[in-house]
């Protein structure tokens, strides 16, 4: 069984945890965030050749009093950036995070989650922002903790891009 | 031109002197290398060799062909998995079978150390402790006679913080490993961060409550975390540090270049399970005073109850051979029925019941009925016990038994004897008597009385019927021995006969001298009649002269024949004889 670690960042309330609590299997409770600053989670995701258990480290959300801590990214196979469709500010924040876990571990496969699909006409966040970045190869998804059903698409996605590194 | 051919071709002449073997060498060395077959074929021939030695010299090739073989593995189940299977199913049987074993026998050894406590006193303390707590019986149990125990050991990768190999003790219930270890490397990085450590500081202990704690151990890539309950000693840490630092020894290539197959390090699943040590406290089997008080009365009371039981038998017995060699008495069964002793049998009347009763003290106990039939015993002590008892012999008379000839030895009266004789052949056990030694006393009597009277004589005056002086004495005393006489002839069925013989001297006439001597006979006769005596069984005779009772030497001498003497018959009534 192959195991990776990988990072889920994105600004303070992005809906991180709520994107991926139907697929994911965790002991530890919320409170863990907002101490430890991270949360583990766990998911098997199913490839054409490969069952792959991927160890989500759910990192607390980085805002004006909370880092994330460097610390956390290290070994990490690969990331989710979580970015609030609504907000505009939290894509900022996502591509400062990914600038900082280059920096920290370097370069690694990453996809780009925009979240709250569902709210697509409340959105602050360009479509062609968001082409312009599909097409320099950036995976961008839109997920949404209601639908659902691109959140298991971006795990197979990111893990294909890990297993291909 | 033609000079610089000629000394081309003269160099190569001289070459090919020189160095034409060595070309030739070299030449085939070239056609080796050139030919993949050759190059295959000689290496063929050399690789287990350079294996072996690759070996020996504690090389890097089980690590690089590692993947290769993973891969080859992978692609030959994926193609064909009965080949597989096929090979390893001898393998796989045993292991399994192990694997259940080793199960059950955490289950047996759980089930003892509960079973072990469930029934002393300190159990069910232990068990009103896990009712108050809500916990289960066996950890309780387990609190109290634990040293340590080592219930989960993680091999963690530093940097990932991915769980390579997870190995719990047997009952534990543990949560998702992958988890776990994430938690606890991001709990350390989180530590570290915030206390800002130095480099190289790392977590050795974290501890929860006062009987748990997780023990790390750091290597350069990994990290062995051990759950561990009570308090272990510091030996183990070093195993730990032993353990890990044989891990990145043996799988250090694999450890640096982690890319998340974590098959690899199943490899030390069997090294990891060694370190899940468990030492228990050595309980000190004490007996509650209680406990032993009430054993101790149990034994003494069991010991007392066996006592008396085998007295209670060993007296019955002895009971039962006295009444078996008692004699008189037959037994014919005896036999225990609700508690009760019964005994069967015969018994001569004789018997006596002091006999047969449970007499001596350890027979006190014994609670017997009888059910005797009589009967007569022909033991001769029994018979003689009876001739006694039948004929009741006086003190001067001793009864023998000789046979079955009874006899008799001593004095009896008359009465006795003819009670011996009537009785003593109706004697059951006696068929004759002997009464031989038997002297009648009544007869004796009656012969000393006819002796002494026939010694009495009484002397008369001259020529006359009238007594000289001092007869009457005389005659008061014959007339005693004849009534003396006359009983006892009763007694002994004897009649007697006395002839009152008068006498007188050789002087007068005989026809004088008989009537004088007749006169003086009826003159007795008639003072006997007087004082009482029947006149059936006197005679009174007078026999003159006839009977000279001493020689008449002188006057004086004749006095001597003026007398009366006495002669006694005896006439046996049955024969009629006189003697």
């Amino acid at each position: 069984m192959i195991k990776k670690k990988i990072c889920m960042l994105g600004a303070f309330a992005t809906g991180k945890t709520s994107l991926v609590r139907k697929y994911v299997h965790s002991i530890f409770s919320e409170k863990y965030h907002t101490t430890v600053g991270v949360n583990i989670e766990k998911v098997q995701v199913h490839t054409e050749n490969d069952d792959v258990d991927l160890i989500i480290w759910d990192l607390y959300g980085e805002d004006e009093f909370q880092k994330v801590r460097a610390s956390y990214l290290r070994g990490a196979s690969g990331c989710i950036y979580v970015v609030d469709g609504t907000r505009k500010a939290t894509l900022a924040t996502a591509l400062n995070l990914k600038k900082m876990v280059d920096n920290t571990i370097g370069s690694t496969p990453f996809i780009l989650a925009v979240n709250k699909s569902d709210l697509e006409d409340q959105w602050e966040i360009d479509m062609s922002l968001l082409e312009g970045l599909q097409q320099k190869g950036v995976f961008v998804v839109k997920t949404s903790a209601k639908t659902g059903e691109e959140v298991k698409k971006a795990f197979q996605e990111l893990v294909k891009e890990m297993l291909c590194k | 031109m033609s000079q610089k051919i000629d000394k081309h071709n003269g160099l190569d002449e001289l070459k090919d002197l020189l160095i034409k073997e060595e070309k030739e060498k070299i030449q085939r060395i070239e056609r080796r290398l050139d030919d993949p077959m050759v190059r295959a074929k000689e290496i063929s021939q050399s690789l287990p060799e350079a294996i072996s030695l690759s070996l020996i010299n504690g090389s890097h090739i089980p690590r690089v062909l590692q993947p290769v073989i993973d891969e080859s593995i992978k692609i030959s189940v994926k193609n064909n998995p009965e080949t597989i299977a096929t090979a390893i199913s001898p393998a796989l049987g045993p292991g399994i079978r192990k694997a259940i074993t080793s199960t059950l026998m955490g289950m047996i050894q759980s089930l003892n150390h509960v079973v072990n406590h469930s029934f002393s006193i300190q159990g069910i303390k232990w068990r009103f402790e896990a009712f108050k707590s809500h916990k289960q019986f066996a950890e309780i149990v387990l609190l109290h006679t634990l040293v340590y125990r080592v219930e989960q050991i993680f091999l963690i990768h530093i940097n990932t913080g991915i769980v390579l190999e997870h190995v719990v003790a047997g009952d534990i219930i543990s949560q998702d490993p992958d988890l776990v270890s994430g938690m606890l490397s991001a709990i350390q990085d989180f530590v570290k961060d915030s206390f800002q450590t130095n480099a190289g500081d790392e977590i050795e202990t974290l501890r929860m409550g006062s009987d748990r704690s997780i023990w790390i151990e750091h290597g350069e890539h990994a990290m062995i975390a051990a759950v561990i309950r009570g308090n272990p000693p510091l030996d183990l840490r070093i195993k730990y540090r032993e353990l890990l630092e044989e891990i990145h020894m043996k799988s250090g290539m694999t450890l640096e270049n982690f890319d998340g197959d974590t098959l690899p390090f199943s490899i030390f699943r069997k090294r990891l399970e060694e370190g899940l040590e468990f030492k228990e406290k050595k309980m000190q089997k004490r007996i509650s005073p209680l406990l032993a008080c009430i054993f101790i009365i149990i034994f003494l009371i069991s010991v007392m109850w066996g006592v008396n039981v085998f007295k209670t038998r060993k007296s019955w017995h002895q009971y039962l051979l006295r009444l078996k060699n008692q004699k008189g008495l037959i037994v014919l069964s005896a036999q225990k029925e609700n508690g009760k002793y019964h005994i069967y049998g015969l018994r001569d009347p004789m018997v006596k019941d002091a006999q047969l009763l449970p007499g001596k003290k350890s027979e006190k106990n014994i609670n017997v009925t009888f059910n005797w039939k009589p009967y007569c015993s022909l033991d001769p002590e029994f018979i003689l016990k009876r001739a006694n008892r039948f004929l009741k012999p006086p003190s001067t008379i001793k009864i023998n038994l000789s046979g079955n000839i009874i006899s008799a030895m001593g004095e009896a009266h008359q009465a006795w004897i003819e009670k011996f004789r009537k009785t003593a052949m109706t004697i059951p056990g006696i068929h004759g008597f002997n009464d031989k030694m038997i002297k009648n006393i009544d007869m004796n009597k009656l012969d000393a009385a006819v002796k002494k009277l026939a010694a009495v004589k009484l002397y008369f005056q001259s020529n006359s019927t009238k007594f000289i002086k001092g007869q009457e004495k005389i005659l008061s005393g014959a007339v005693d021995i004849i009534k003396k006489i006359r009983k006892l002839q009763s007694k002994v069925k004897t009649n007697i006969e006395i002839l009152i013989m008068g006498h007188t001297d050789s002087s007068g006439s005989e026809r004088v001298n008989r009537r004088l001597s007749l006169e003086r006979a009826r003159k007795i006769f008639n003072l006997f009649i007087f004082q009482g005596i029947p006149p059936d069984f006197l005679t009174p005779i007078g026999i003159g002269n006839k009977i000279v009772l001493a020689k008449e030497n002188s006057t004086k001498d004749r006095q001597y024949n003026r007398a009366i003497t006495f002669k006694i018959f005896y006439k046996n009534l049955k024969t009629g004889q006189i003697k």
